[in-house]
């Protein structure tokens, strides 16, 4: 899936920009002096973020607003996205929706860009990332990740009737990934890389959309993404049974929210034990899948 | 290519349809105020950046040069979420896509008017002072009409690429035309939303370029 | 009686001198001539008068008004107040070497917009009035047209009724031929004739020299920013008495040869 990769440089460059659009307002004043006042100021503000975590309000915050506010990139079927109606589903939030049920707020689901959610989630605009997002280490030290709650595969989509059956098969062909995603990440750092073209494209439907034009030969995705497009769809894809390293799906939160993340853990055991779990599994996937303990 | 329009039918069409047309209003209401506040600030900014006291020229040099000289996209973001960064501070996404469209098209906008106003002979500034004009009707009566003849083209190419620039309000979440249609894109694995998009964007720029050709025809009583 | 004086006038562009301590006068009636090669200072004293240059010494009194109120410690003048510099511009009529006409306005709106905006003369008597002048001009058939359906012959002669439309005391030429191919100069030459027959009061910048002496009262040869001779136009074009003059039209005489 995505990743954050580069995320904190942008963060940075932002801070910097916006700190030149302040002396620029400010009249010009700048000179070598403020220049180091600033990034004191930067460092204690990286510092405060930090010290959060000594007064967690963070389950309160969202106790005393009533809401729970979710934020995805919405063209992620089958985790979130906008179906025929315009109307924001999908797994992912069919279960937000119950853990805030189990916490007593109503769920809030706001559309993000996915390269800007990091800024999204810091700026307090979003209580958690909840989209289908793998885990990864960068992730785990930039945020406060739960307990993974879904496995996912990466697979790779052919199209029906190719000579490709195997991974064996693909060596000395072209393979599409999403940008910026853990799938490109995973392929680029695998044996086969030596032996395959790999080429990005923006989204998984762009890439599905090259391999239909005979642009490449295959898509590697998440498998839930992908067996979601053949079904639901009813495109003529096929996917390969040997695939590369298996991932787990995490929900992400702010580094300080300690509060907040274990209350919607809590709350995912519980539903887990009581089956409405398995329910919302079994709407979108056939069966209970998940890895809730 | 059959595939491509394999999970299409006429039953979604009519949905994709309803979806799209709310995304081209959300698209028409960031076009329409945008030009509505850009265009006179575009002009206090040309006329602040000829002024003669620098506390006021060179700000506004650099604030052209920064909206010019960097991309659109990163000024969304910085406007978005910089106060936070910087006050601690996050506010209505709309209301950012707004201030960040304002705040660029007014630079290009003001660098327009510049340059027309610029064209202008000194001669037309001579005649009207000769014949005892004060400042304000030689600017309202002989110089704007003119710069409003010579500015139209340059306007018109503004406002169509700005039509098409309401895309980039996706970036901080805001639902508008390319950004549904492509949501309904990765539903459905299809690009006919992406397409239908891009006869709204058409339709809609035909307009744009129908409204400036009168306009043009309007003035083109003189040359 | 004197109608314009002009008094020592200096300027200078940066180091560039201009104008050095340019006097004279111009009475009622009278149709005064300014030659002398390009870059003698002769169309820059008429925009010093006119006030599109400022000066940086002197006095010019128009009527009973003074453009320059005093000294300042520094030695540059400083100008009257906005009222008295509006009284004495709106006094001034000026027609341009390139007529300078508003080509947004049709020939009618030319010639009646500062009188309805700037006299706040009513509307019918501004048009009224531009109908006689227009006709004057033989620009009767002319009042919807707009400037670049016109000769360049045509142009000056709406500049000069637009001029005319404010009932200056003076009326200015600044080299009002030398923009038109020479067969329109005899429309234009021929419409300042007719004014001089009716008194206006005139100042010209021109290189024509037959026309300078044919209807001057009084020529003014200017030369390097100085007035190096003026006086009776026959006196002064065919019988000059400085240097510098005989040589300007030795000069001229051979380049209309050519």
């Amino acid at each position: 899936m995505r990743k954050m990769k580069g995320k904190k440089l942008l963060a940075l460059l932002l801070a910097v920009l916006m700190m030149a659009t302040v002396f620029v307002f400010a009249g010009c004043q700048s000179n070598q002096k403020e220049d180091t006042q600033d990034e004191q100021q930067q460092t204690e503000e990286t510092a405060d973020v930090q010290e959060d975590a000594a007064a967690d309000t963070s389950l309160d915050d969202v106790m005393a607003k009533g809401e729970l506010i979710l934020g995805l990139d919405d063209s992620f079927p089958p985790m979130g996205f906008r179906n025929d109606e315009n109307e924001i589903v999908g797994f992912d939030i069919d279960l937000a929706k119950a853990v805030a049920d189990k916490l007593g707020v109503t769920l809030a689901v706001q559309p993000i860009s996915w390269d800007a959610k990091e800024m999204e989630l810091n700026s307090g605009n979003i209580d958690m990332i909840w989209n289908g997002m793998s885990y990864n280490e960068e992730r785990d030290e930039a945020m406060n990740l739960s307990e993974p709650y879904l496995n996912n595969d990466m697979v790779f989509v052919v199209a029906n009737g190719s000579e490709i059956a195997d991974l064996e098969g693909l060596k000395g062909k072209t393979v599409a990934v999403q940008n910026g995603s853990t799938a490109q990440d995973i392929l680029e750092a695998s044996d086969l890389a030596a032996d395959i073209t790999v080429v990005g494209f923006k989204d998984n439907m762009t890439a599905l959309l090259d391999m239909e034009a005979q642009g490449c030969d295959a898509v590697f995705m998440d498998k839930v993404v992908a067996n979601y497009t053949i079904s639901a769809n009813g495109k003529d894809y096929q996917v390969l049974e040997e695939g590369l390293s298996p991932e787990v799906y995490v929900i992400g939160f702010r580094k300080g929210d300690q509060a907040l993340r274990d209350a919607v853990q809590q709350a995912l055991h519980e539903l887990k034990e009581d089956g409405t779990v398995a329910e919302i599994s079994t709407k979108w996937f056939g069966s209970d899948v998940t890895i809730i303990e | 290519m059959e595939t491509l329009f394999s999970t299409i039918d006429a039953a979604y069409m009519s949905k994709l349809l309803v979806i799209l047309l709310q995304g081209v209003l959300t698209s028409l209401r960031i076009f329409a105020i945008t030009l509505v506040i850009a265009v006179p600030l575009g002009f206090l900014v040309s006329f602040a950046k000829k002024s003669k006291y620098k506390i006021i020229s060179v700000p506004i040099n650099i604030y052209i040069l920064i909206m010019r000289g960097t991309p659109l996209l990163l000024q969304i973001l910085i406007v978005y979420f910089g106060p936070y960064y910087v006050f601690n501070l996050s506010y209505n996404r709309f209301a950012a896509i707004i201030i960040a469209f304002v705040l660029n098209y007014a630079a290009y906008f003001a660098e327009i008017f510049r340059g027309g106003i610029e064209s202008m002979p000194v001669g037309q500034y001579e005649a009207a002072g000769a014949l005892g004009f004060t400042k304000a009707q030689t600017f309202f009566r002989i110089i704007l009409p003119q710069v409003v003849k010579r500015i139209l083209p340059a306007s018109a190419n503004e406002v169509i690429t700005l039509v098409k620039d309401t895309a980039l309000a996706q970036t901080i979440g805001v639902a508008e035309l390319f950004a549904l249609s492509s949501k309904q894109a990765s539903f459905k694995t299809s690009v006919i939303p992406l397409f239908v998009a891009g006869i709204f964007y058409f339709v809609l720029n035909w307009a744009v370029t129908a409204a400036f050709a009168y306009f043009e025809k309007k003035l083109d009583y003189y040359k | 009686m004197a109608v314009l004086s002009v008094s020592n006038i200096k300027k200078a562009f940066g180091s560039n001198v201009v104008l050095t301590d340019i006097s004279f006068d111009v009475e009622e009636g009278e149709v005064v001539a300014i030659i002398g090669p390009s870059g003698s200072g002769k169309s820059t004293i008429l925009r010093c008068i006119n006030q599109l240059e400022t000066i940086d010494g002197g006095q010019i009194t128009l009527l009973d008004d003074n453009m320059i109120a005093g000294t300042s410690p520094d030695g540059k003048p400083i100008y009257s107040s906005p009222q008295v510099l509006r009284k004495m511009r709106l006094n001034i009529g000026l027609v341009f070497q390139n007529f300078n006409l508003f080509p947004h306005f049709s020939v009618m709106r030319n010639v009646t917009e500062a009188p309805i905006h700037v006299l706040k003369m009513p509307k019918e008597q501004a048009v009224e009035e531009a109908k006689d002048l227009l006709a004057k001009m033989g620009l009767s058939d002319k009042h919807d047209a707009y400037p670049y359906q016109l000769s360049g012959g045509q142009q000056q002669r709406v500049s000069i009724a637009r001029a005319l439309a404010l009932h200056p005391e003076v009326l200015f030429f600044d080299e009002p031929t030398s923009a038109l191919d020479p067969e329109l100069t005899g429309e234009i030459l021929k419409v300042i004739r007719g004014l001089a027959r009716e008194k206006h009061t005139m100042v010209i910048v021109t290189h024509e020299m037959a026309f300078a002496r044919d209807v001057a009262d009084r020529v003014i040869f200017m030369d390097q920013g100085v007035i190096v001779e003026q006086g009776d136009p026959r006196q002064v074009i065919n019988h000059p008495r400085e240097e510098r003059t005989k040589l300007f039209l030795k000069r001229y005489s051979e380049d209309s040869q050519d």
